[in-house]
């Protein structure tokens, strides 16, 4: 069980990387990854953010949605978007205010990007790939237990959060060195960036296959 | 049907209800003050975010200009309304922004220098700075005419070796500055038509720069005594705070120097 758990985890951690397989939440992958401190800062709002929001979607997914399809035939599936976003919003909200109160330090360093954190595709990405990676209730699976399921949708939650933490501390780590290297001028800034993030993801490609 | 479209609804609402609460309360328990200043400057910057002051966005120069950090003047899209607008909120006058001009920080002519090396090749100062030893002064001008030949408007004469600037001709591009690999060029803000500069770069102790070099600053520290505030000695060598540069008379000080490197820069005199 623990195993099964670590498993999503290190699947989520490593070969479904949100940034590096799916190419979500690029353009803080792209934005804040000129520093590494910056970049791990970034990383860790963003983890935190998307095991909140896994979490929080999954309560309102599957206590009420499903369980008004279940009990009563009532799908609301359709407005599964509209609380995702919702959720994710508030959320964003929730930690910023947060971090202003209690390590103003942080704040100052996110500028703009913790705002933006609302509309990165990648916790929204996270939220949906829950569903289709089956760790939502379903229909005539009651033997399963609903704290099964949300454990492994926490932790898939988690693990995509560190994923993306991963892969932009990686590119930080990169653009840092870069900065002291001879890059033909054509390629100076945007282009390179998206070159070393190409050669990342085809990198991490190596590990598709292994695990979910 | 009635029945999915007022639960959607229902489920909504109380959704919206529930996080309406929470982040009210958050805000009330998570409240932080915040000068109110800073909001109003960063409505009053374009906002574009774009870095051009220095600062990591609009929000973060808003702050520095707050704290004291970065001038009114600091943003360089927004332009003067901005700066004036800033200006207003910040309940301060607007001092005029003065232009950026060089100054050459050297006076060593062809004859005070002391050439330890022959050097033979295309002669640029970016190649001949790489050869160590090439001159014994390795802070003062290399006289291959870099900036000469970098100004695009004529501005710079080369006499004995020496850049010589033309300000009726200069544009303040600081093409020149740029282009030297010594940074002898420095570019200063003119606040008045005359202004003096430390006319030299060496920072050498001053027994071993004056084996070497008859007219550089030997860090004496009589600039500092006569003009106060202004002038400071650092690392070897006589600094002028352009910041400092009214609570003094450098000419005073240019007239105590005792090898004369405090000169008058501008337009009337060169």
């Amino acid at each position: 069980m623990i195993a099964e758990l670590m498993l999503i985890l290190l699947t989520a951690v490593l070969i479904n990387n949100p940034v590096l397989y799916y190419f979500l939440g690029l353009c803080p992958y792209l934005g804040v990854s000129n520093k590494v401190d910056m970049a791990l800062g970034m990383g860790m709002a963003v983890t935190f953010v998307m095991t909140v929001a896994a979490s929080l979607t999954w309560v309102v997914n599957n206590l009420i949605i499903f369980y008004l399809n279940a009990g009563y035939g009532i799908d609301l599936g359709f407005l599964r978007y509209t609380i995702f976003i919702f959720v994710i919003a508030g959320t964003v909200q929730l930690v910023e205010m947060f971090l202003r109160k209690f390590f103003p330090h942080l704040y100052d360093r996110f500028g703009i990007f913790l705002p933006l954190i609302t509309t990165n595709c990648a916790i929204l990405g996270c939220c949906l790939w829950i569903d289709v990676k089956g760790y939502n209730l379903v229909a005539g699976q009651e033997g399963v237990a609903a704290s099964w399921k949300f454990a492994q949708a926490l932790l898939f939650g988690i693990g995509n959060g560190l994923g993306f933490t991963l892969a932009i501390c990686l590119m930080a780590g990169i653009r840092e060195r870069l900065n002291f290297s001879d890059v033909p001028r054509d390629f100076r800034g945007v282009g390179i960036t998206l070159i070393v993030a190409a050669i990342l993801a085809m990198a991490f490609m190596g590990f598709s296959g292994i695990g979910g | 049907m009635v029945v999915t479209i007022l639960l959607a609804a229902a489920l909504m609402l109380g959704l919206a209800l529930l996080f309406t609460i929470t982040l009210g309360v958050a805000k009330v328990r998570l409240h932080v003050e915040v000068d109110p200043r800073i909001e109003q400057i960063n409505e009053a910057v374009p906002g574009a975010n774009c870095g051009g002051c220095g600062f990591a966005g609009c929000a973060s120069f808003a702050r520095a200009v707050v704290q004291g950090k970065a001038p009114a003047n600091g943003c360089p899209v927004g332009g003067p309304e901005t700066a004036a607008s800033i200006a207003k909120i910040m309940g301060i006058e607007l001092s005029a922004s003065h232009p950026l001009q060089p100054v050459v920080r050297c006076q060593a002519r062809q004859t005070d220098r002391l050439g330890r090396a022959a050097y033979n090749s295309i002669g640029t100062c970016a190649e001949a700075n790489v050869v160590a030893g090439l001159q014994a002064c390795t802070y003062g001008c290399l006289g291959f005419e870099d900036c000469f030949n970098v100004c695009r408007y004529d501005a710079i004469t080369m006499v004995d070796g020496l850049p010589v600037i033309d300000y009726e001709k200069c544009t303040n591009c600081g093409a020149c500055s740029k282009a030297c690999p010594r940074e002898i060029i420095a570019r200063v803000p003119f606040s008045s038509d005359t202004m003096y500069a430390v006319a030299c770069s060496n920072r050498d102790p001053g027994r071993a720069m004056k084996k070497i070099c008859k007219v550089g600053c030997i860090a004496c520290g009589a600039c500092a005594k006569a003009a106060g505030e202004m002038f400071e000695v650092e690392n070897n060598l006589a600094e002028l705070d352009y910041q400092a540069y009214e609570k003094g008379d450098p000419a005073v000080a240019a007239e105590k120097c005792p090898t004369k490197v405090i000169l008058p820069f501008g337009p009337h005199k060169i």
